[in-house]
């Protein structure tokens, strides 16, 4: 598990290797795994990873919050990538890993979220030049949910969009969705 | 202490004079003889004009201390205190709140210079001129009129001049006085408005008239800014040949009642002292005064404390030096001093933030100690249980007392009401008394803060739509006053607060037609009286056919009910037409720190607040009940609904045939729910966590806790749970679930 844990060291190594080129224009992106599917976040929305502690399941809330776990004595939801993309919920695993993101509100306020992934990857380089825009078709991931696609090595890797994935305004929305149609068919139910 | 903090702590001090001025005149509304109250409004004016003073606020300087000259009037009994001056003051408390809100406005930024607006000062003004009319400055009254000087009888008599009587010994000019030159020099520390000048002959003097002696006398009528230190300075060359008595003016006499009224205790001492402290003696007059005090003491052979100061006291008047109101006021600051000192030192003003911040360190505390606990136990260090269960004690009365000090009398909140009350009845022309009961009830002070709007609404709502006017219940038969109840008191862990009305009640038929006019209940929709009566808890719904100035705009009560809700609380209703109306408020005493008992459910663990625990039992299968999609069961002969909180949480696991359940029966205002559950794992302390805005819109869950395991648990909201149950079967309860 050791090797999913950024330490400031390997970032800074990545950092000087990247400073080596310095001609091109690099961003840096973490990638994960979903399922088979390998996905790509900006390193600069990530707060931390840690390794997936008890996950305190909420009641009457989407498949996709997954609960909420004890971050160092605060309580923060954890959003189920998996199940966010559409794939299902996901399976832990010993690989299966949370990000911390934070996220800002519509009032401007940060709040940190949790992310379930099942394994975190490595930090890419990715030059600028790399870096396409998302297909507007042929993806099965919601397209706002995209921000980009990566080249690397002949390979593209999705590049998601952490304030769509993870906007709060959207998951509060759709939580009154749901509250709203199990409260309506409760009502018919005599 | 910065200038802004400084400025914070005026803002600060004159709300709470402010508020104490107002409690006071509603006092005097009803007693207008009640001095303390009096002496409250003085007191609230004189503090005010004395700190706005001090950041140079002139105009809140101007206006309080016009009604500060009023209220000294009234106290000595040279006005009347009539029911329209107390309405005045009124509006000049009021006046003199918005003069300060000005003065907060304008930040720390806007210099000294702080600009009020001509619509203010109009007012002011306005203000000022009827109290004026009601009665112009009046002679001092006979009592207070100084004993002495036939020469100061001759001089104008007003309040704001001082009076100074110069009698030159018979050696003044040969020892090279010159009386003009003291004059002049008096002259250029204000302005000598009258000058009488005395021959002090005496026909039947034996040694005839010496052209070389003196024998002038000067009386003074002098209007200064200076104390009295400072004018008596102009003489301290003349002093060996000269009589000198300086009496302060009106205004600045009543200055040394107030003084006296609020030395600071530990700077009081000898009586002489204090009146030289306030400035209303010089030290050479009292130097004087201690040395006629010591020839006649020693010839008396008198030597008792009280008999010397209370001659002190005597020859100060007898001197001229201070007038004998001064002299008992300071002596009765002097004897109330020792009381004071121990009442006062009993209260200490601590910084809302810091009183926060520990406790939120008493919160962590708490789960910590909850963690080693676990520990101990996961160890099994047998040794270690008996220093546990003491750290357990020790923390839990640590979090006790850090919560009792945040704890206030609701009185604070409440008996703003009576201006309220006081205000919107005269405006709608009812007459309505306000009782309030249970004031010194205790509840956390933001809870309190936060309860304000909402109880301000109920009852303006009782004065708006409850209370009849005067012939309408005349016509009913009932007393022309209408009454208000507040009552505040504990019950099991909650604060409740009623407000009762004996109004005309709401009636349910118009509730019910509102309610279908709006679409919020179905024509055949079949409701009990109660569900209707809650119906006025859904937005939007209002029964008052027009809107007035004070409530009915049909945002009322749903605003009421989500913000008592917002404070993990809960509304009842009830009323009967024409007998009047009852809300009760039902209020967590805290809002950081519960005890709790968790029970668990399936896989998940849930912690239900132990002050709505009421028993647990073992449940029996056999007694439960399906009926109409509720579950009941029958309880020693009582029904009572119940939960499953696996069912209703859908928690998973698998629930084996025969498996032994508990029924834990919480109570939340006058309802009693059963919960079912699958174990219970025992009571703990509680931190409160908030769950975070992507939770905001969870139902029957008030926030998460952190077990002493690490793990979090969920801290289930009763009263919200029994309405997601209900939701789900009732119109009424669908109008609440999508609030």
């Amino acid at each position: 598990m050791g090797e999913l844990v950024l330490s400031g060291k390997g970032m800074g190594d990545r950092r000087s290797d990247a400073g080596q080129d310095s001609a091109e224009e690099v961003c840096q992106y973490l990638t994960f795994s979903v399922g088979e599917e390998r996905l790509a976040m900006s390193i600069t929305a990530v707060k931390e990873i840690i390794e997936t502690p008890q996950i305190t399941r909420v009641p009457m809330t989407p498949e996709y919050i997954r609960g909420v776990i004890n971050l160092r004595g605060s309580v923060v939801p954890v959003v189920d990538l998996g199940a966010r993309l559409g794939r299902g919920v996901l399976t832990l695993t010993r690989r299966s890993c949370i990000v911390l993101v934070e996220v800002r509100s519509g009032s401007g306020d940060g709040h940190v979220l949790g992310m379930l992934v099942d394994e975190v990857k490595n930090i890419l380089d990715i030059s600028r030049e790399d870096i396409k825009p998302p297909p507007e078709f042929g993806s099965e991931i919601r397209t706002d949910f995209i921000e980009a696609m990566g080249r690397v090595e002949d390979v593209f890797v999705i590049i998601l969009s952490m304030d769509h994935v993870l906007s709060i305004q959207e998951l509060a929305a759709l939580r009154r969705i749901s509250e709203e149609a199990a409260s309506s068919g409760l009502d018919v139910d005599p | 202490m910065n200038l802004e903090d400084a400025r914070q702590a005026f803002i600060g001090e004159v709300a709470e004079l402010l508020d104490s001025m107002e409690d006071a005149l509603l006092t005097l509304e009803e007693d207008p003889q009640d001095s303390e109250s009096l002496n409250e409004v003085f007191r609230a004016m004189h503090t005010i004009k004395g700190t706005s003073g001090v950041f140079g606020y002139a105009p809140v300087v101007e206006f309080t201390h016009a009604v500060e000259t009023l209220m000294d009037q009234v106290r000595s009994g040279q006005r009347p205190l009539t029911k329209p001056l107390i309405a005045t003051l009124f509006e000049c408390r009021d006046h003199t709140a918005r003069l300060v809100e000005v003065i907060e406005e304008q930040g720390p930024d806007g210099d000294e210079e702080v600009q009020f607006g001509e619509v203010l000062r109009e007012a002011g003004e306005s203000l000022l001129q009827r109290l004026g009319q009601s009665g112009a400055t009046s002679p001092m009254a006979s009592a207070e009129r100084p004993a002495d000087g036939a020469a100061d009888k001759r001089l104008p008599v007003s309040s704001e001049l001082w009076m100074i009587t110069l009698e030159f010994g018979a050696d003044a000019f040969r020892n090279g006085m010159d009386p003009l030159s003291f004059l002049r020099y008096l002259g250029s520390l204000g302005d000598l408005v009258h000058v009488s000048t005395l021959l002090r002959l005496d026909p039947s003097q034996e040694e005839g008239f010496d052209p070389e002696s003196c024998y002038l006398c000067f009386g003074i009528a002098f209007r200064s800014d200076a104390d009295k230190q400072t004018i008596a300075g102009v003489f301290e060359f003349a002093d060996q040949d000269c009589e000198i008595r300086i009496l302060e003016p009106e205004s600045t006499h009543s200055r040394y009642m107030e003084l006296l009224e609020s030395v600071a205790e530990d700077e009081v001492g000898c009586i002489g002292e204090l009146l030289v402290q306030v400035g209303a003696l010089t030290r050479r007059e009292l130097e004087r005064a201690l040395q006629i005090q010591e020839t006649e003491t020693s010839a008396c052979s008198m030597t008792s404390c009280s008999n010397l100061r209370r001659r002190l006291g005597e020859i100060l008047v007898e001197q001229g030096s201070v007038k004998s109101a001064v002299v008992e006021q300071a002596a009765k600051t002097q004897e109330t001093v020792r009381a004071r000192r121990q009442d006062e030192s009993r209260f200490i003003r601590v910084d809302a933030q810091r009183l926060g911040h520990l406790i939120d360190l008493v919160g962590e505390l708490v789960t910590s100690s909850a963690a080693i606990r676990v520990m101990v136990n996961r160890a099994g260090i047998d040794d270690a249980t008996e220093v546990v269960d003491g750290v357990d004690y020790l923390v839990s009365e640590i979090r006790d007392s850090a919560l009792q000090l945040r704890m206030v009398p609701i009185e604070e909140c409440l008996s703003r009401f009576r201006r309220v009350v006081r205000d919107a009845s005269q405006e709608l022309g009812k007459q309505i008394d306000l009782v309030i009961t249970g004031g010194e009830t205790e509840l956390d002070k933001t809870v309190i803060e936060r309860l304000t709007d909402p109880l301000t609404h109920l009852i303006r709502n009782a004065v708006d739509h409850g209370i009849e006017t005067p012939d309408v219940r005349a016509g009913r038969g009932k007393p022309a006053s209408g009454t208000i109840h507040i009552n505040a008191f504990h019950d099991s862990g909650h604060i409740v607060v009623e407000i009762a009305d004996d109004g005309a009640g709401l009636d349910p038929a118009r509730i019910r037609a509102k309610a279908e006019a709006r679409g919020l209940v179905k024509p055949d929709d079949s409701l009990r009286e109660d569900e209707v009566l809650r119906l006025i808890f859904a937005p939007g719904l209002s029964t008052k056919e027009e809107a007035t100035n004070l409530s009915g705009r049909g945002v009322g009560m749903d605003v009421v009910r989500s913000n008592i809700e917002a404070l993990r609380g809960s509304v009842e209703l009830d009323s009967s037409p024409g007998v009047g109306t009852k809300v009760t408020i039902i209020l967590p005493l805290t809002l950081a720190i519960i005890e709790g008992f968790l029970v668990g459910a399936g896989e998940d663990r849930f912690v239900i607040p132990l002050s709505q625990v009421a028993e647990c039992v073992e449940m029996e299968a056999a007694d439960a009940l399906h009926r109409r999609g509720r579950h009941y069961i029958n309880l020693r002969g009582e029904v009572l609904p119940f939960i499953r909180l696996a069912e209703i949480f859908e928690s998973g696991g698998t629930r084996e045939a025969g498996r032994r359940e508990s029924l834990v029966v919480v109570r939340f205002g006058h309802h009693k729910m059963g919960l079912v559950v699958d174990s219970l794992l025992g009571e703990l302390q509680t931190v409160i966590k908030p769950l975070g805005i992507l939770f905001e819109r969870l139902r029957g869950v008030a926030g998460a806790t952190i077990l002493g395991t690490g793990d979090i648990a969920l801290i289930l909201d009763v009263a919200e749970l029994a309405a997601v149950d209900q939701g789900a079967r009732s119109p009424s309860g669908s109008a609440r679930a999508t609030r």
